[in-house]
């Protein structure tokens, strides 16, 4: 390894400033990532980390400050010019061309032919421990297949630096270890690697140094040796009302006694579209997690359960009574309200105002003059509640950060007075002081007496929220757990071993 | 069955043609001859032309509807250019610069100056017969020199230099769409811009390309038409950019970009002008033409989508039947590649019915 090779740093950045629409986002940054180094990126929503790393990858262009990306300025930022230095960002968000096949994905803008570079692709997909259909229609991919597309886009580019932005947020246990053990391979080439991710545990795990990332500037800087988890939490939320987050939420006390709560929703032998003979029930004020690997038919599950899906046969009860014909008019009017996971593309509506957005299941019931002074009442209350980040209630959704347009969707659930609660993968991409408070907003509903079903492939997001854990795999309910008996562990072995077993 | 005719959309539309032209040649004897399809084939060079141009600008997710007075225009400067004495080839290159300058323009208002294409072509379908009629006064061109006519008329074998111009521009297109580099990113600006531009294509230049290529083919309809007909009316190409946006959805190409080809553009453009044809043949009056032309359009559109919604259920009865009790997939460990919809947008139109 080249750590000591200062005069050749991968990427040098230097005082750079940028502002949007008045409001300096990055404040004279620097930060320095040097060859076989993984340099681990760390900052609450807004801190600036992403529009640090669009500048560097060419995406953004910064009003002042220099940026070498090994040892050549980048000068007329350009997604191109930065690759053309040997640099390439994957983002969060996969970018995924629907209608060409994978490998024209991952080719696209390269100098050689897709022919050319299968073979070199295959080779990598089978490094990482995946299975890719090169020939599917991108359209088709699962988003952690997307993910992975953008990987290996990376990957085939021999990038000398790789910018990972939550790499593994939809990536399974296993397959997030695959892409470890491919970024540990890459170190050891010397490329060097800036990693963002909101999970100390994997930071630990793979990175070298850190950055801490908060208002615009670097606030931490180091090996990851020298700092514990709290320092390295209390220097990126110091300055939210200077109280600091806690590294985890508290542990839900799982005292109260569900049997005689009565039950809100009763599933009974329901079989759809990716899941088969499901049954289970939902109490009041109990959070049933359904956990599962990605591709296990839990979202499948829910869509369904919300009317969005074609139901196979079975009965579903909603306070005892039987929702048949479901549709997500009926569903919402019955009291069960579904969260969905991909907020941008089926939970938001990007371009219109908060206050929109917020009043979106409840729309019809507002008669044909919606009063846009309930409106912006019903806005005031969610925004204090659930201590939304925002400039008003005119705001474009599209405008906030992860953890804000979470926060507005629940309000949406929560304007339409549910009875159940059905939240999929409620934190992905958000930072931990937004999780937390997510977290805090869950227990409080469940207090209330509102039954959750909590979907989520975080295992520790699941110890810490369920009372109950139903474990799904290949569309079949393979256990269920209860209280004492929930760990990561218990659910993880339910989940991997025994969707193998039954279909072994 | 059905899987092929979603997959091989210009293969269905084309099997559909040779039906009709199959069934009305059994209607009306003398239909199914060479001299019918030496003129369907003259009758469509116009529409052929612009169509092309259109699909490059669609298949970046943009539109082009000024491409019927980019016509007029360049029609109009090729015949005062040749009336003042100007040779024919200088006159038919200044006429396809002029064409070229036109698409310059509509795409520098789209990329650079953010204009959505539909309002910036319409500003300029505008603008450019404007233009048009300033030139010539408000006056039609006549007179236009033998040798521009020569160039329409039917060789020994019945093909004209414009039937070989268009076969060449076709070929072109097609090569360059299909096997360059470049051609793949007209698709991909469509498909997802912002990951094109993330990739690292340079989107402005591509989509600056495709309209320019949009106005130079719409000049080059302009030299068919003047040569086709002889003079140049006021109306030149008035509503032909409509046509050309529907011969590409008919032939397949998606309006939300990112797909589509040149068979499909060319299958789709003699299917509508062979309408015109068989109309005559069967001796319906004219003033029909237009209200079957669209049923016809309409009834094909609607078997087509049809179609495509029996095969998406066809599709997903498919992929979940892994999940019913006898069939087990065999597999350890978490399956990569059973495709969700969840990410193939599912939206509460696929379970209408």
């Amino acid at each position: 390894m080249e750590r000591n090779n200062h005069d050749k740093a991968a990427v040098r950045v230097s005082d750079i400033w940028k502002s949007y629409g008045g409001t300096a986002v990055l404040k004279g940054v620097d930060i320095t990532l040097l060859p076989g180094q993984v340099h681990a990126l760390l900052g609450g929503n807004g801190a600036g980390k992403s529009t640090l790393m669009k500048s560097i990858a060419g995406l953004v262009s910064p009003e002042s400050g220099s940026i070498e990306i090994n040892g050549q300025a980048l000068n007329n930022p350009s997604p191109a010019a930065a690759q053309a230095l040997g640099l390439y960002l994957v983002p969060q968000e996969a970018q995924i061309l629907p209608n060409q096949s994978v490998l024209e994905n991952i080719c696209l803008g390269l100098r050689s032919s897709a022919k050319a570079l299968r073979g070199d692709i295959e080779k990598l997909v089978n490094d990482l421990s995946v299975r890719l259909d090169l020939d599917a229609q991108a359209a088709t991919l699962e988003i952690a297949d997307r993910q992975i597309v953008e990987i290996l886009r990376g990957l085939i580019r021999k990038a000398r630096v790789l910018i990972l932005d939550e790499p593994t947020s939809a990536l399974t246990p296993h397959e997030a270890n695959a892409l470890f053990d491919r970024v540990r391979q890459l170190q050891e080439q010397g490329v060097g690697i800036f990693f963002i991710s909101h999970k100390l545990r994997e930071i630990r795990e793979i990175c070298d140094v850190i950055s801490v990332l908060r208002d615009g500037a670097i606030v931490l800087y180091g090996t990851l040796d020298d700092y514990n988890d709290h320092q390295i939490v209390e220097a990126m939320t110091k300055s939210a009302g200077g109280e600091t987050a806690n590294v985890t939420a508290p542990k839900r006390q799982r005292t109260t006694d569900f049997n005689l709560a009565s039950n809100v929703l009763e599933i009974t032998g329901f079989s759809g579209e990716g899941f088969r003979d499901i049954s289970f029930d939902v109490r009041a004020g109990e959070i049933v997690g359904l956990a599962g690997v990605v591709g296990a038919g839990r979202s499948e599950l829910a869509e369904t359960l919300f009317g969005l899906r074609p139901s196979g046969s079975g009965t579903v009860k909603l306070q005892g009574k039987d929702l048949i014909n479901r549709s997500p008019r009926t569903c919402v009017d019955a009291g069960l309200v579904y969260l969905p996971e991909d907020r941008q593309q089926n939970g938001l509506f990007l371009e219109a105002s908060l206050a929109w957005n917020m009043s979106g299941y409840t729309m019809h019931r507002m008669g044909f003059f919606p009063k846009g002074k309930r409106e912006t009442g019903e806005f005031s209350e969610f925004r204090e509640a659930l201590g939304i980040k925002c400039e008003g209630p005119g705001q474009a959704a599209g405008r906030l950060s992860g953890g804000n347009q979470q926060k507005v969707l629940l309000a949406k659930c929560l304007a339409a007075n549910p009875r159940v609660l059905i939240l999929d993968e409620p934190t992905r991409g958000v930072d931990v002081a937004a999780r937390n408070d997510i977290y805090r907003l869950i227990h409080q509903l469940a207090e209330k007496g509102l039954g959750v079903l909590l979907i989520s492939s975080d295992f520790d997001e699941i110890e810490q929220l369920a009372d109950r854990v139903i474990v799904m795999a290949h569309g079949h309910q393979c256990g269920e757990l209860s209280r004492q008996a929930i760990n990561v562990d218990a659910i993880a072995h339910l989940a991997f071993e025994s969707g193998a077993a039954s279909h072994a | 069955m059905l899987d092929f005719f979603a997959r091989n959309r210009v293969a269905t539309l084309f099997g559909v043609t040779v039906l009709a032209f199959l069934l009305i040649g059994m209607v009306a004897p003398g239909y199914l001859s060479l001299s019918t399809a030496s003129v369907i084939m003259s009758n469509s060079l116009v529409l052929m032309t612009v169509a092309l141009g259109t699909m490059l600008v669609i298949l970046t997710r943009n539109i082009d509807v000024s491409s019927g007075s980019v016509l007029g225009l360049s029609a109009v400067i090729l015949g005062l250019l040749l009336n003042n004495g100007m040779g024919l080839a200088p006159a038919i290159i200044i006429c396809l610069l002029c064409g070229a300058l036109a698409g310059l323009f509509n795409g520098i208002l789209v990329t650079f100056f953010s204009v959505p294409s539909i309002i910036a072509t319409l500003g300029t379908l505008g603008l450019f017969r404007g233009i048009m009629l300033i030139l010539t006064g408000g006056k039609w061109i006549e007179e236009l020199p033998q040798s521009l006519k020569f160039l329409a008329e039917n060789g020994s074998i019945g093909i004209s230099v414009l039937t070989v111009a268009v076969v060449i521009a076709l070929a072109g297109v097609w090569a360059i769409t299909r096997h360059t580099r470049f051609g793949r990113y007209f698709y991909a600006v469509g498909d997802n811009r912002e990951a094109a531009r993330h990739l690292g294509i340079r989107i402005h230049l591509v989509q600056i390309s495709a309209f320019v290529a949009a106005g130079t083919l719409a000049a080059l309809a302009g030299i068919i038409f003047a040569a086709q007909i002889g003079f140049i009316p006021n109306q030149a190409g008035n509503g032909v950019e409509l046509k050309a946006i529907a011969a590409n959805v008919l032939g397949g190409v998606s309006l939300l970009g990112g797909s589509g080809s040149v068979p499909g553009v060319f299958v789709g453009v003699i299917f509508m002008t062979s309408i015109d044809s068989a109309l005559v043949f069967l001796k319906i009056p004219a003033f029909w033409n237009d209200f079957i032309a669209g049923a016809v359009l309409l009834l094909v559109l609607l078997l087509d989508g049809r179609v495509r919604i029996a095969v998406e259920k066809a599709i997903r009865a498919k992929r979940y039947a892994v999940h019913s009790p006898n069939t087990g997939s065999g597999t350890t460990g978490p399956v990569h590649n059973t495709p969700s919809p969840t990410s193939s947008t599912p939206g509460p139109q696929e379970h209408a019915q």
